[in-house]
């Protein structure tokens, strides 16, 4: 599997989403179900699958499929 | 006045919210005089609310007032919310004013970023005694409600104070929805001592989250076991948080390690740590495991909250008095609600339980009367800390897609659906996922060849593992 697969399928785990259904534009704000218990296993998916820990601050802005990419370039994971 | 509400100065802050909004104790007894004339005397009427100063400037106003408010999330499904609005058919509904133009109905005031509005529902004969009205299940919502009395708010008020010896200095964060019993029981028991309630709706996942809890110096935390395992996903150990003096938790048992983590760090740091056990027809609080045995006893509800009484029956209702034999946990205390409605003429019925409650857990307790929940006797699990009513889920289920076969059971970390037809499996998984707003991991779709049931049609929970 390589890392996009990877991370899409921390949002099917998460959201129950299809993967045709994600793209920048899903986040936060156009998803209903999008709240600290979604957002926080979304962590907990990502954490595992790519062997990494966030920082608090990090968590925080994980808050959109767009941002989850760009938190990952932080810790040299490259989608 | 309810609650002793009279007895704090005009300027005393009451509560706070993340929105900058402030509410005096002089400010909310001049609502609760103010809402006497908003509508007739004793109406009923559907409070939706918010997390903020209004939600409990309108809870609290007009239960001082003596209106019969059934507090709901302002956000709720809208199924349900017409399911609700069918049965109990309210006079009158307040709602957040930004949500008001959804409603076809006539306002007649707006307060505090909320809109009252007039139904043209005929008045409803309602007890004297009733106070207030809250669903009985978290999220799967289920038109039955918890009819509450005066002297439950007072004697909840009462109890909680005494025993996290709540002052007027303490600002509590209320994290927990008001339409909740536990968060309603945290203003209760707040205003009765004089001290300022910070609520807030944001997610702890959010940067204002942490800068309101810093910038109004918070003296405590209120969580369900979610709430706890966010804090520590937070990192919250490295916080730097010298107000925060006292961790409550309630809302359903936490994983061992994570409460012994919280149970040592406050131990550690000088803090207090209290578990606490409670249910929504206690108004909230029965039982609290003193600080002091916070890790030896950890996992342990604790001894039964002051003026209250817990104790065990065996099958044949007989008592038990042996540590560590097994029986139905009981309560007896003022706390304990007047009993259910499933309907408007219900809200008429007094007091069915008289102060004492089989609670549906099965428990023991230990040489020193600490009491240990072994799992429930009812049909409910709680995800995340909010109860989920299988009953309820299976009734969705079957009322989305008429004539599927379905059963619902589970633990509390995972609810386990059973199926018989392979082509529902993702529909059903969706419509829980989209209803009970629950996390989709935490919900597992088996695909069985029937559902076993006995000859009357029930369903026998039991062998559905063995399918």
């Amino acid at each position: 599997m390589d890392n996009t697969q990877k991370y899409n399928e921390a949002f099917v785990h998460v959201f129950g989403a299809q993967a045709d259904d994600l793209n920048d534009e899903y986040g936060k704000d156009t998803v209903q179900e999008w709240d600290s218990v979604h957002q926080l296993s979304l962590v907990a998916e990502l954490e595992e699958a790519f062997d990494i820990m966030l920082d608090p601050e990090d968590i925080m802005e994980l808050t959109s499929y767009k941002n989850g990419k760009e938190l990952l370039k932080k810790y040299d994971i490259e989608l | 006045m309810i609650l002793n509400l009279d007895k704090w100065p005009e300027d005393a802050v009451a509560a706070i919210d993340w929105q900058g909004e402030q509410l005096t104790y002089g400010e909310l007894r001049d609502f609760a005089v103010k809402t006497e004339h908003l509508m007739p005397s004793r109406s009923l009427f559907f409070l939706l609310v918010e997390n903020n100063v209004g939600g409990i400037a309108w809870t609290i106003g007009n239960i001082c007032a003596g209106n019969v408010p059934l507090i709901l999330n302002a956000h709720m499904d809208e199924e349900l919310y017409k399911s609700l609005h069918e049965l109990y058919r309210p006079p009158f509904v307040c709602v957040p004013t930004g949500m008001a133009d959804k409603y076809p109905y006539e306002t007649v005031a707006t307060s505090y970023g909320y809109t009252l509005m007039k139904t043209g529902c005929e008045a409803c004969q309602m007890n004297d005694e009733l106070s207030h009205l809250l669903p009985t299940s978290g999220s799967t919502g289920s038109p039955k409600l918890v009819r509450h009395k005066y002297d439950n708010i007072e004697a909840a008020a009462l109890n909680i104070s005494t025993f996290f010896e709540l002052t007027e200095v303490d600002r509590p964060l209320m994290v927990l929805p008001l339409y909740y019993t536990m968060g309603l029981s945290m203003v209760f028991s707040h205003l009765y001592v004089g001290a300022t309630v910070l609520i807030t709706n944001l997610s702890m996942t959010d940067r204002r989250f942490w800068a309101f809890m810093k910038e109004q110096h918070a003296t405590s935390f209120t969580g369900v076991p979610y709430s706890y395992e966010i804090l520590n996903l937070m990192r919250f150990f490295r916080m730097d948080l010298p107000d925060l003096t006292l961790l409550t938790q309630g809302g359903g048992k936490m994983p061992r390690e994570l409460n012994l983590k919280f149970a040592e760090w406050c131990r550690n740091t000088g803090r207090r740590w209290i578990a606490t056990y409670g249910q929504s027809e206690c108004t909230a609080r029965m039982a609290w495991l003193p600080s002091k045995w916070a890790v030896e006893k950890v996992g342990s509800i604790g001894i039964a909250v002051p003026n209250g009484e817990l104790s065990l029956i065996d099958m044949e209702g007989n008592p038990i008095t042996t540590p560590g034999v097994e029986g139905e946990m009981c309560y007896r205390g003022k706390n304990v609600t007047m009993g259910y409605a499933s309907n408007r003429e219900d809200l008429l019925l007094g007091d069915e339980r008289n102060g004492f409650i089989r609670t549906g857990d099965l428990a023991y307790f230990d040489e020193d009367g600490c009491y240990y929940i072994v799992g429930r006797m009812g049909r409910f699990l709680k995800l995340f800390g909010m109860r989920v009513g299988l009953d309820e889920c299976e009734n969705k289920i079957k009322s989305k897609f008429p004539g599927i076969e379905c059963a619902c059971t589970g633990t509390d970390d995972k609810m386990l659906v059973y199926l018989t037809d392979e082509s529902y499996k993702d529909k059903v998984k969706d419509e829980l996922v989209a209803r009970l707003k629950l996390v989709a991991s935490s919900i597992e779709v088996h695909i069985i060849n029937e559902i076993p049931k006995n000859d009357t049609g029930k369903i026998l929970y039991t062998r559905l593992a063995d399918k």
